[in-house]
């Protein structure tokens, strides 16, 4: 009897009502001058020294200027706060003319005095106005011996030895350039209220909930067309995608690759992909026995079926790796072929080792692996399952050992390791930052990321020189040749470099995914309407 | 009631040292570095050393503890942030505490009502049909997963909101600006219904999935008090003497079915507010389940973790004390000596 009743047809319709009221009233007005971000999670810190976190760096790149940056869409250096530099013949001092009428978002102007400060708190062993001893570039600027500024406009920076890599370094975000008045006023606040140059400032940051930025009018290079940029954390992948269909968010990032395909279909959606400046590798120890044996890291090499490996361990979404330094990358030898598939010539070559090095068949070896996903690395424990398999073809029981991501680099660092993977993402566009930092013998120690504990006489001499060698023509040969010894020796093999990627409403324009991983919002329009 | 109250109190203290002395070595035996975790890609091992000695992590794990206790007791500081750079945890906490507190409220405004006249439903309609529906509700209702649910209902309500506290845009349009940090009141005090809708509609998911567990619960003990009731001499006779059978049901039998009742649906609410975790993850829920997940197994943040343990045990020590004193003042034939 209840229909016959009024108001119990009331009481059990209105709940209905109530959501569906609450549903149409917060469907948010069509708007073009914001635009909302979801990233994977909240910042930690926006203080540029003292963080590599991707979700800091986000916000850092959009609220600070660099002296010189990357072209919007190349890797290629461009000015930016400073207008000219030259550089000395012994290629030591470097003398940057500084653009004129720049504003930090506090309204004092930019000058050498702020260029200065910014590098001496990121090198310097203490600063008064350095508020967190974690500093992650700190070595990226040892080579700065001291910093003159003779006048407001013109800043020196005079280095302890020639370096190739030094315009690099200073693209890259920790040298964002920060206000001296605005770190005097604030101190450690600062970090949450960050005053730089950059298109857009901060307004408000409510921790996990969302971070509001507002355009900067007097921006150098004009105010952006964007007046808010709101930035919200959405940890879960399909809940960050579900909301860009829906049109909540604009613009998201670290897409899984399943998510990625079914971005793609949505014909409002735009779905962007590009290799990224990253590899995930297999560290292979050459000071253990019988990894010491070349055969057996070339073996272990023919071993891998790295198309097979793509398809499992990164759903397709990544290519290949030949060497340590990323096609899209300056530097990266296109002349390099990986390692053919070929179990039996891996099987040869490991019966060949087992005589000449004394070992029996099959070996036990141990493979470490980080528990977590890592940005070049999606699912590390798939990975490790394919590997112990393919290993066991030719002959090789592979144990896997699973460590907190921390814990795990802590023990590959320390050499503890047989097999490790492992993985980089390039801080700047020289294939010096993986070379180097990745297989230099002055990089084997505790800190040291030279996991495999490769040491080369030859390989080292030659990226000293590319480190000193100002000429970008006569540096090249020497990186090819560095990436060949690398080949022949196997002390890491390449397994893949991961694509970024990234969805977008098609009422954006002007966005690019950078092959940096910068996500720079200066220049995007958000329309009315969907572009084409 | 003086002694009665100082006893409970100390009882308190107690359970809030030992859990939080447990959580405090747990957190350290878990794998990882919180230092180490802050360097990224870039470890710098003889500054990690440095801050290692400068935290004090090189000492004893009990005279951490004893340090750690002392600093709470004097200042009431719990520390700063290890993962969140120059950021108090007081203050994170202070942020986050009210998020927790309005979706904890939330889910008891749904499971409350709704396990209460569940229980008496299927008590009333004893192995009829609303009796079996209860049942099998709330069999199914303390089953389920959380996470699971949070998932199937983020799926299925695809036009609610299923992440955050609030649409974004509105909040910036007016600039506004919590009172309170409980949204359903600030957006009332502020003058802003757009907000109160949307601050309604982003709770209605989580609170709902949240509220499944204590829902069923208190729907199972309910039942069980009434029949217990309902088969007593005292409610035969007013039913004889022509007292209707909802008269009878609300006015006499729920009452003094409601001790067992208030007993099971405080404890809840205490397990509300501590294990809004998962909830809270799976909407981006910026509570201090989120904070606490974050801390634990993103950056191994210990004094995050450990400070969120001493609130969570604070509050539901609190929350049970005021129960023991909610029961002597239900029932009064419960003695303080009891």
């Amino acid at each position: 009897m209840i229909s016959s009743h009024p108001s119990s047809l009331t009481s059990r319709v209105s709940p209905l009502v109530f959501i569906l009221a609450i549903v149409g009233c917060t469907q948010p007005p069509p708007q073009t001058d914001t635009l909302i971000y979801a990233q994977a999670s909240d910042p930690r810190t926006l203080d540029p020294v003292n963080t590599d976190i991707a979700e800091s760096v986000h916000v850092i790149t959009n609220v600070f200027d660099t002296l010189v940056s990357y072209h919007d869409e190349t890797i290629e250096l461009v000015p930016s706060l400073a207008e000219k530099w030259t550089v000395s013949e012994d290629g030591k001092l470097w003398t940057f003319n500084l653009r004129d009428g720049v504003l930090f978002h506090d309204e004092t102007k930019f000058d050498s005095a702020a260029v200065k400060l910014t590098f001496d708190r990121l090198r310097l062993k203490k600063h008064p106005l350095l508020f967190d001893d974690v500093r992650p570039y700190e070595s990226a600027y040892a080579m700065i011996d001291r910093i003159e500024t003779p006048d407001p406009l013109v800043v020196e920076f005079y280095l302890k030895e020639p370096s190739a890599i030094f315009l690099t370094n200073l693209a890259m975000f920790p040298a964002s350039i920060v206000s001296p008045a605005a770190l005097a006023k604030l101190g450690k606040k600062f970090a949450d209220m960050p005053i730089g140059t950059g298109p857009f400032k901060m307004v408000q940051w409510n921790r996990d909930q969302q971070l509001v930025l507002e355009g900067f009018d007097k921006h150098w290079r004009g105010a952006p067309p964007l007046k808010k940029l709101i930035i919200v954390p959405v940890k879960d992948n399909t809940t960050r995608v579900q909301r860009l269909k829906r049109g909540e968010v604009h613009l998201v990032d670290s897409l899984a690759p399943h998510d990625f395909d079914a971005v793609s279909k949505e014909p409002q959606l735009v779905a962007q992909e590009l290799s990224g400046m990253n590899v995930s590798y297999l560290s292979l120890q050459v000071e253990k026995s019988p990894l010491n044996s070349r055969k057996v890291r070339q073996a272990i090499a023919h071993a891998i079926d790295k198309n097979a490996l793509i398809k499992t361990g990164f759903d397709g979404h990544a290519a290949p790796a030949v060497s340590m330094v990323p096609p899209a990358m300056w530097g990266h030898d296109a002349s390099l072929q990986s390692y053919p598939y070929d179990v039996a010539q891996a099987k040869k070559l490991m019966m060949e080792a087992a005589v000449e090095e004394k070992f029996k068949l099959p070996l036990d070896l141990n493979l470490s692996v980080m528990s977590q996903a890592r940005p070049y690395m999606p699912q590390p424990t798939i990975i490790a399952g394919f590997l112990k398999d393919s290993l066991r073809e030719i002959g090789i029981n592979l144990t896997v050992s699973g460590r907190d991501v921390t814990e795990h680099f802590d023990h590959l660092m320390s050499g503890r390791h047989q097999l490790g993977l492992a993985g980089w993402t390039s801080d700047n566009s020289d294939p010096d930052n993986f070379l180097y930092q990745l297989l230099d013998p002055d990089n084997i120690n505790e800190k040291g990321n030279n996991l495999s504990r490769f040491r080369d006489p030859k390989f080292h001499e030659l990226l000293l020189a590319g480190q000193r060698e100002m000429n970008l023509e006569k540096r090249l040969p020497l990186y090819l040749e560095a990436q060949q010894i690398v080949f022949r020796e196997v002390p890491v093999i390449p397994l893949a470099h991961m694509q970024l990627r990234a969805a977008f409403s098609k009422r954006l324009s002007g966005y690019h995914l950078h092959p940096t991983g910068l996500v720079r919002l200066g220049k995007v329009k958000l329309n009315a309407e969907a572009q084409p | 009631m003086i002694r009665y109250l100082g006893w409970r109190i100390a009882h308190a203290a107690v359970t809030v040292i030992v859990a939080v002395s447990l959580v405090f070595i747990a957190v350290r035996l878990l794998p990882g570095n919180p230092i180490l975790a802050r360097f990224g890609q870039h470890p710098d091992i003889e500054k990690i050393n440095e801050l290692r000695e400068q935290y004090g992590w090189n000492d004893p794990i009990y005279q951490q503890l004893g340090r750690f206790f002392w600093q709470v007791a004097t200042t009431g500081d719990l520390g700063n942030s290890l993962s969140r750079v120059n950021s108090s945890v007081n203050d994170e906490l202070r942020q986050r505490i009210p998020a927790t507190v309005e979706l904890t409220a939330a889910a008891c405004f749904i499971a409350l009502p709704l396990g209460v006249i569940a229980g008496v439903a299927a008590a009333v309609w004893r192995n009829r049909w609303p009796d079996w529906l209860c049942t099998a509700g709330s069999l199914i209702g303390v089953s389920i997963p959380v996470f699971f649910l949070g998932i199937c209902l983020r799926e299925v309500f695809v036009f609610l909101p299923t992440s955050q506290r609030i649409d974004p845009l509105l909040s910036i349009s007016g600039n506004f600006q919590s009172i309170t940090g409980l949204y359903l009141i600030d957006t009332l005090l502020r003058g802003r219904p757009d907000l109160w809708l949307s601050a309604a509609a982003h709770l209605i998911l989580p609170a709902l999935a949240l509220s499944t567990i204590p829902a069923a619960i208190v729907a199972k003990i309910t039942r069980a008090a009434m029949l217990d009731v309902l088969a007593a001499d005292y409610l035969r006779t007013a039913r004889a003497k022509g007292c209707s059978l909802w008269r009878c049901v609300w006015r006499h039998a729920l009452p003094n079915a409601a001790v067992p009742v208030v007993n099971i649906a405080g404890l809840q609410v205490g397990l509300l507010l501590s294990g809004a975790v998962l909830t809270e993850t799976i909407f981006d829920w910026p509570g201090m389940g989120t904070y606490i997940a974050t801390a634990v197994l993103g950056d191994k943040d210990y004094v995050a973790v450990q400070a969120g343990a001493i609130v969570i045990c604070l509050l539901f020590v609190s929350l049970n004390l005021l129960l023991d004193l909610l029961f002597v003042w239900l029932d009064p034939r419960i003695r303080l000596s009891e």
